[in-house]
C-alpha cells in the first residue's frame, strides 16, 4: 500500500526534477556554507586550544627594559600566577643576500638546558639547538618558507650592531606566533619579518643581558582573574622598564586568530539563513503546486481510506527528499569548500598540523534547520489539502475567482493588452504567492551585492588606501629612539625624494572600564606619507593637541570625538595624559592612534625624538638606497610597502578573494533556482490556459508573452527591492566582520548593482528560454482534456 | 442555412482520405483512427455519433489543426493539413477555426467580453466582441469572470469567442457534455443560430443520440472509421429537442 503510495511519489519527483533540483541546490548552497564556516570554527577553535594546552601557550605577556633573573620567583610568588617563563627578547636586522631590501626580525631566547616552561615549540624539521651550542638558530616557519630557508643553511644577523653568520638547526611553530607580523603591524610580510630562536646565553651576551631578562610571559592558577595580576606585575616591573603587561585579548597572534573565527561565526549564520529562506519559499512554491495538480488524486486516496496524516506523510516525503537531497549537496560543497580554505589558511595560520574536520553537529543541524525549512514550506498547504472533504476534492477546482487588477482600476485598461491582463490580474490574484515569488527573487539579487561588495571592499584597500593613503615606499624602525637629527642623514641616502620622521610609543588607551594597548604614532601634522583619512577620504591635519584613533579603536573603546580619553605611557616616563579624541581614522588594518609629532614628543616629556622614518624613493635609486640602508646598524626593521601589499594580496585578499567567489557562485546558482523555478510554476500553473489559448490561435510567441510579462513584471518589483536589501547585507556584514585586525571599507559601486541587476536578468532570460522550450512541448490536446 | 443533400456542386471545405492516426508503438499500439474517408461541406451542420474512444475527438482535433494525422490525406480547401507546419496550423486555427470544449477552457483572469476580445484582436476581421456575445444571448453578462457565471453561460461565452473571429468552421467535442438537459439545449441553439445566420460549417461531437436529429448529417463513427453516414431530410430545431 504504502509502496505504491512511494513509487508515485518518484514519478511525481521525476515529473517535477527540474524544480525539486532548484530547490535542492539552493538549500545545498546554504548548508555548504554553515557547514563549511562551522567546521572551519571547530578545525580553527580545536586545532588552537591543543596547541596552546600542548605547547602551553601563556595568558599575560609583558615586555620590559631589564630585570634581573631573581625577580622571577618574585613574580612567581604573586597570587594567581601559575608558571612564569622569562627570556630575551630583541629586534635584529638581518642580511639576506637574494633579498635587496633588508629584513628583519625578532630574536627570543631559549633556555640552555630544559625546554621553556611555557610557549614551548613545536619543531618541524632538523633538530633543536644543542645545549650550550652556540652559532645556531631555530627559525619560525613563516619566514623559512618565504625565503626558502632549510635546516643547515647560514643566516647572518646584526646582533647588536654586529654581523654574525648562523647555522639553521630547525624549523619551529610557536603558539604565541601562529600569526607572524611585525608588532604593531596588523599584516604580515614574510618576506622581510622572522622570529628567530637562539639559546639564552648567546643571545644574552650579544646583548649585555646576561643574568637578566626583558620579556615574560606567565599562566595562571586555575580560576584567578588577569586583572589582580596583570597590576600586580606592572607593579613590580616598573623600576624596570615594565612595558604593560597584557592579557591574550591584547596579544596580536591570538587576536588574529579570534578575529577569524569571529568572522566564520558571522559567516555561519548569516548566509545560510539566507539561503536557506529562499529555499523554504521555493519549497512552499513547488508544493502547493503540486497540491494543487493532485486534488483529485488526495480526493481518492481519501476515499479509499487513507488518513490524513498518511497523506500529509506523503507530501512531506517529497519535501524531504528534496531537502536530503540539498542536505548531500551541502556536506560534500561544505567539506570540499572547506578543504579548499583550510589551505588557504595554512598560508597564514601557522600550526603543527590545521586540518579540516568535519563539524558533525553542524551536519546534524543544518540537516534539522532544512527540514525545518521544508517543513515550513509545506505543512499549511500540504494540511489545506489533506482537509478537504473527499466528494469536494473530486471536483476540479472551481475557476479562480478574479477582478479587474488594481491598475486596470486606475483607468489605464484601455492602453492594457489582454496579454497583460491575464499577467497582472494572475499576480494580483495570488498575492501571497506573488510576494513569495518577490522575495526569493530580491533575495537572490540581494545575495549578489555582497561578495561583489568584498571584492570591491579589497580592491579599494589594494589601491586606494595603498596609494592615496600610504604614500611612503618604504618605512623603518630604529634600534632606540634617537634624535631628530638623525633624519639629516636619511635625507642623504641615495634616491631619497622625501623623508618624515615618525615617533611611536608603547601606551595603553583607557576609556572608562575599556582599554587597548597599541603603539601610538607620533607623525608631522601635515604628513604625506602615513596619512591620517577621515571616513570621507579627507586627510586629517593632526591638531597641536588631542590624538586621533582608528574608528573601530573607538568602537572598541566607546569612545566618541570630544571625549578624554587616558593616555597611560608605557615606556620612558611612564607618564600617565589625558588627552581629547580629536578625530576618527578610517584604516583598514589593526588598531592605531595618531598624535602630532611635536605634541607627542612634548607629551611624552624626553626631547625631540623620533623612532623611525618613512621615505619616498625614486624609483631608479631604490637598489642603491636598499643597500645603503641595509648598511645602517640603527635600522631594526625596515616596511616596504609594495612587499606588505603583495603579501597582502597573497593572503589575506586571497582568502577573502576565494570566499567572494564561492560567494558569488551560490548567489548566482540561488538566482537562477529561484527564477527558474517560479517560471516553471508558472508554466505548471496554467498549462491548461496556456494550452487553450495555443488552440485558439495563438502562436507560441504570443503565449510565451503571457509568461514572461508576469516574470517580468515580478522582476521589475523585485529587483529594486533586492538592491536595497543587498546594500543592508553588505553594510551589516561588513560591520560585523570587521575586526581590529583587518577590516575592509564599504564599497559600492555602480558596478556591483549592475552586475547583479545582469546576473538576474540573465538567470530570467535563461529561465524564461527553458521555460518557453517547454512551452512548445505543451501537450494541446492533453490539456483540452477534462482537468487532470 | 443548410444546403439540401444530393446537389452536386455545394463546396466541399474538408476533404478526408484513408485518414489513420495511431497513438503509441508496438503491443501499446493504438488505432484511433483506422482509414476515415469523409467529406465537409460548406454551411452544413453535422453531428457525429459514436461510442467512447471511437475516435471522434481525435478526428476533430485532425479536423482543426490540433494534431497530425499519422497516413492518409487531409486537407482544408486547398490547405495540405498532413503537411502543413507548426506556424502554417497556428495560422489556420486562428483564422479558420473556431473550437467549442466540453470543459469550456475559458481564461479564468478574462472576462466574458475579454474572452472573446482575446480572439478579436488576433483574428483578420472579428466581429465586435458585444456582437459575438450577443448573438449567444450574453449581453447582459459581459462584463462577468467566468467564476461568476454558470456552466452553460460559460459554454455560450465559449461559443461566442470560437465564432468571433468568422470561422469557416466550427468544432464542438461535447459541448453539452458537462451541462444538464435546460442548459445544454440553450447552448445547441446557440450552435445553431450561428450555424445558421453565419452558415458556418458546424461539426459537434455527441454520444447522444437525440442530437442526431438537429443536424444535417450524422455520422456513426464506430471504431476509428465512419461507419454509417445518415441525411435527415429536414432538421429538428434544437428548441424541440428533449433526452
Ligand atoms: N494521446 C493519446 N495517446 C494514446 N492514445 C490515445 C490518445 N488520445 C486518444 N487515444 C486513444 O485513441 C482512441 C480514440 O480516442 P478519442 O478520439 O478520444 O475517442 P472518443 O473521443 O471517440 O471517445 C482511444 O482508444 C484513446 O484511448
Ligand atoms: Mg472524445
Amino acid at each position: 500500500m504504502i509502496s505504491q503510495l512511494d513509487r508515485k511519489l518518484f514519478r511525481d519527483l521525476r515529473r517535477m526534477k527540474g524544480q525539486a533540483l532548484a530547490v535542492a541546490l539552493v538549500m545545498g548552497c546554504g548548508l555548504s556554507m554553515m557547514i563549511m564556516s562551522r567546521s572551519l570554527i571547530r578545525s580553527l577553535e580545536s586545532t588552537r586550544h591543543e596547541y596552546y594546552e600542548a605547547y602551553r601557550f601563556a595568558e599575560v605577556f609583558v615586555h620590559l627594559k631589564r630585570a634581573p633573573n631573581r625577580l622571577v620567583d618574585r613574580i612567581a610568588a604573586i597570587p594567581g600566577v601559575a608558571a612564569v617563563q622569562a627570556g630575551i627578547s630583541v629586534q635584529v636586522t638581518l642580511d639576506l643576500p637574494e633579498l635587496d631590501e633588508p629584513a628583519s626580525g625578532l630574536v627570543r631566547s631559549l633556555p640552555d638546558h630544559q625546554p621553556p616552561a611555557l610557549n614551548r615549540l613545536f619543531l618541524r624539521a632538523g633538530r633543536w639547538l644543542r645545549p650550550g651550542g652556540t652559532g645556531e638558530i631555530l627559525v619560525g616557519e613563516a619566514f623559512a618558507d618565504a625565503n626558502q630557508l632549510h635546516p643547515g643553511d647560514s643566516l647572518t644577523l646584526l646582533l647588536n650592531g654586529r654581523r654574525q653568520t648562523m647555522r639553521i638547526a630547525g624549523i619551529v611553530l610557536s603558539p604565541e606566533f601562529i600569526f607572524e607580523s611585525r608588532p604593531g603591524t596588523a599584516l604580515p610580510d614574510n618576506r622581510t619579518y622572522g622570529i628567530f630562536w637562539m639559546p639564552y646565553r648567546a643571545l644574552a651576551s650579544a646583548y649585555d643581558l646576561y643574568g637578566a631578562f626583558n620579556q615574560l610571559a606567565l599562566t595562571l592558577a586555575p580560576g584567578a582573574s588577569e586583572r589582580p595580576v596583570i597590576g600586580a606585575l606592572d607593579e613590580l616591573l616598573k623600576p624596570y622598564g615594565g612595558r604593560g603587561a597584557h592579557g591574550r585579548t591584547d596579544h596580536p597572534s591570538h587576536i588574529r586568530v579570534s578575529d577569524e573565527i569571529r568572522v566564520l561565526h558571522t559567516l555561519a549564520i548569516g548566509f545560510p539563513v539566507v539561503f536557506l529562506s529562499v529555499a523554504a519559499f521555493m519549497t512552499n512554491a513547488v508544493l502547493s503546486r503540486l497540491l494543487t495538480l493532485q486534488r483529485e488524486q488526495i480526493a481518492i486516496l481519501k476515499a479509499f481510506g487513507f488518513t490524513d496524516r498518511q497523506i500529509v506523510l506523503h507530501y512531506l516525503k517529497f519535501a524531504l527528499v528534496m531537502v536530503v537531497a540539498g542536505a548531500l549537496l551541502g556536506v560534500l560543497g561544505g567539506i570540499l569548500l572547506g578543504v579548499r580554505i583550510v589551505t588557504l589558511y595554512q598560508l597564514f595560520f601557522r600550526f603543527p598540523e590545521l586540518a579540516f574536520s568535519l563539524d558533525r553537529g553542524a551536519m546534524l543541524l543544518a540537516l534539522a534547520v532544512s527540514a525545518l525549512a521544508a517543513i515550513l514550506g509545506v505543512f499549511s498547504s500540504v494540511r489545506r489539502a489533506a482537509r478537504l472533504p473527499p466528494a469536494e476534492a473530486m471536483r476540479p477546482e472551481p475557476p479562480a475567482r478574479y477582478r479587474p487588477a488594481l491598475i486596470e482600476r486606475t483607468g489605464m485598461a484601455r492602453v492594457l493588452s489582454h496579454t497583460f491582463r491575464i499577467a497582472v490580474r494572475n499576480l494580483e490574484r495570488k498575492p501571497v504567492q506573488a510576494c513569495f515569488t518577490i522575495a526569493g527573487l530580491a533575495l537572490a539579487t540581494g545575495i549578489l551585492i555582497v561578495p561583489n561588495c568584498f571584492r570591491d571592499g579589497i580592491q579599494n584597500v589594494l589601491d586606494f588606501q595603498w596609494d592615496v593613503v600610504q604614500r611612503q615606499d618604504i618605512g623603518i624602525g630604529l634600534v632606540e629612539p634617537s634624535s631628530d637629527q638623525i633624519k639629516h642623514l636619511f635625507a642623504q641616502l641615495p634616491g631619497v625624494i622625501a623623508v618624515e620622521p615618525v615617533r611611536s610609543a608603547a601606551v595603553r588607551l583607557r576609556f572608562g572600564a575599556r582599554h587597548r594597548q597599541l603603539a601610538i604614532q607620533g607623525l608631522p601634522a601635515h604628513g604625506q606619507h602615513s596619512r591620517v583619512i577621515d571616513a570621507n577620504y579627507r586627510q586629517i591635519t593632526l591638531p597641536s593637541e588631542g590624538l586621533v584613533i582608528s574608528s573601530k579603536l573607538a568602537d572598541v573603546l566607546g569612545a566618541r570625538v570630544g571625549d578624554l580619553v587616558i593616555l597611560e605611557v608605557l615606556e620612558g616616563r611612564r607618564v600617565t595624559r589625558t588627552a581629547p579624541l580629536v578625530g576618527l581614522a578610517e584604516d583598514f588594518a589593526g588598531i592605531a592612534a595618531y598624535m602630532d609629532l611635536h605634541a607627542l614628543n612634548r607629551l611624552l616629556g624626553e626631547g625631540d625624538i623620533i623612532t623611525g622614518a618613512s621615505f619616498s624613493i625614486d624609483a631608479l635609486a631604490w637598489r642603491d638606497f636598499l643597500r645603503e640602508l641595509k648598511g645602517i646598524p640603527r635600522v631594526s626593521w625596515v616596511a616596504v610597502k609594495e612587499s606588505l601589499r603583495a603579501n597582502f594580496r597573497e593572503t589575506t585578499a586571497a582568502s577573502i578573494n576565494v570566499i567572494q567567489t564561492i560567494y558569488l557562485i551560490f548567489a548566482v546558482i540561488v538566482a537562477f533556482g529561484v527564477v527558474y523555478n517560479n517560471a516553471r510554476i508558472s508554466l505548471a500553473e496554467r498549462a491548461r490556459e496556456l494550452a487553450t489559448l495555443r488552440v485558439i490561435g495563438f502562436s507560441r510567441r504570443e503565449v510565451g508573452a503571457v509568461l514572461v510579462t508576469e516574470l517580468v513584471i515580478l522582476a521589475l518589483i523585485a529587483v529594486p527591492i533586492g538592491l536595497l536589501i543587498g546594500t543592508g547585507f553588505a553594510t551589516a556584514i561588513l560591520r560585523e566582520v570587521n575586526t581590529e585586525t583587518v577590516r575592509l571599507p564599504l564599497v559600492l559601486l555602480p558596478g556591483n548593482y549592475a552586475f547583479a541587476v545582469l546576473a538576474v536578468t540573465i538567470a530570467s532570460v535563461v529561465s524564461a528560454l527553458a521555460v518557453l522550450r517547454k512551452l512548445n512541448q505543451l501537450d494541446l490536446v492533453g490539456a483540452l482534456k477534462a482537468p487532470e | 442555412m443548410a444546403f439540401p443533400p444530393g446537389i452536386p456542386d455545394r463546396l466541399r471545405i474538408f476533404r478526408v482520405r484513408q485518414l489513420t492516426k495511431v497513438y503509441g508503438e508496438g503491443l501499446a499500439q493504438v488505432h484511433a483512427l483506422a482509414g476515415v474517408d469523409l467529406d465537409l461541406y460548406a454551411g452544413e451542420l453535422v453531428v457525429l455519433l459514436g461510442p467512447s474512444g471511437s475516435g471522434k475527438t481525435t478526428l476533430l482535433n485532425n479536423l482543426g489543426g490540433l494534431d497530425v494525422p499519422t497516413a492518409g490525406e487531409l486537407s482544408y480547401r486547398h490547405l495540405d493539413l498532413t503537411r502543413a507546419d507548426e506556424a502554417a496550423l497556428t495560422q489556420y486555427r486562428r483564422e479558420r477555426v473556431g473550437f467549442v470544449f466540453q470543459f469550456y477552457n475559458l481564461i479564468p483572469s478574462l472576462t466574458a467580453r475579454e474572452n472573446v476580445g482575446l480572439i478579436t484582436e488576433i483574428a483578420r476581421d472579428p466581429m465586435p466582441p458585444e456582437l459575438a456575445l450577443e448573438m449567444v444571448h450574453l449581453s447582459p453578462r459581459l462584463d462577468h469572470f467566468p467564476a461568476q457565471l454558470s456552466g452553460g453561460e460559460q459554454q455560450r461565452v465559449a461559443i461566442a469567442r470560437a465564432i468571433a473571429k468568422r470561422p469557416e468552421v466550427l468544432l464542438c467535442d461535447e459541448p453539452t457534455g458537462a451541462l444538464d438537459v435546460r442548459t445544454g439545449i440553450v447552448v445547441l441553439e446557440a450552435i445553431e443560430r450561428v450555424n445558421r445566420e453565419l452558415g458556418t460549417l458546424t461539426v459537434i461531437i455527441t454520444h447522444n443520440a437525440v442530437m442526431a436529429e438537429m443536424a444535417d448529417r450524422v455520422i456513426h463513427f464506430s471504431d476509428g472509421r465512419v461507419h454509417d453516414i445518415h441525411e435527415n431530410a429536414r432538421r429538428a430545431p434544437a428548441q424541440s429537442l428533449n433526452w
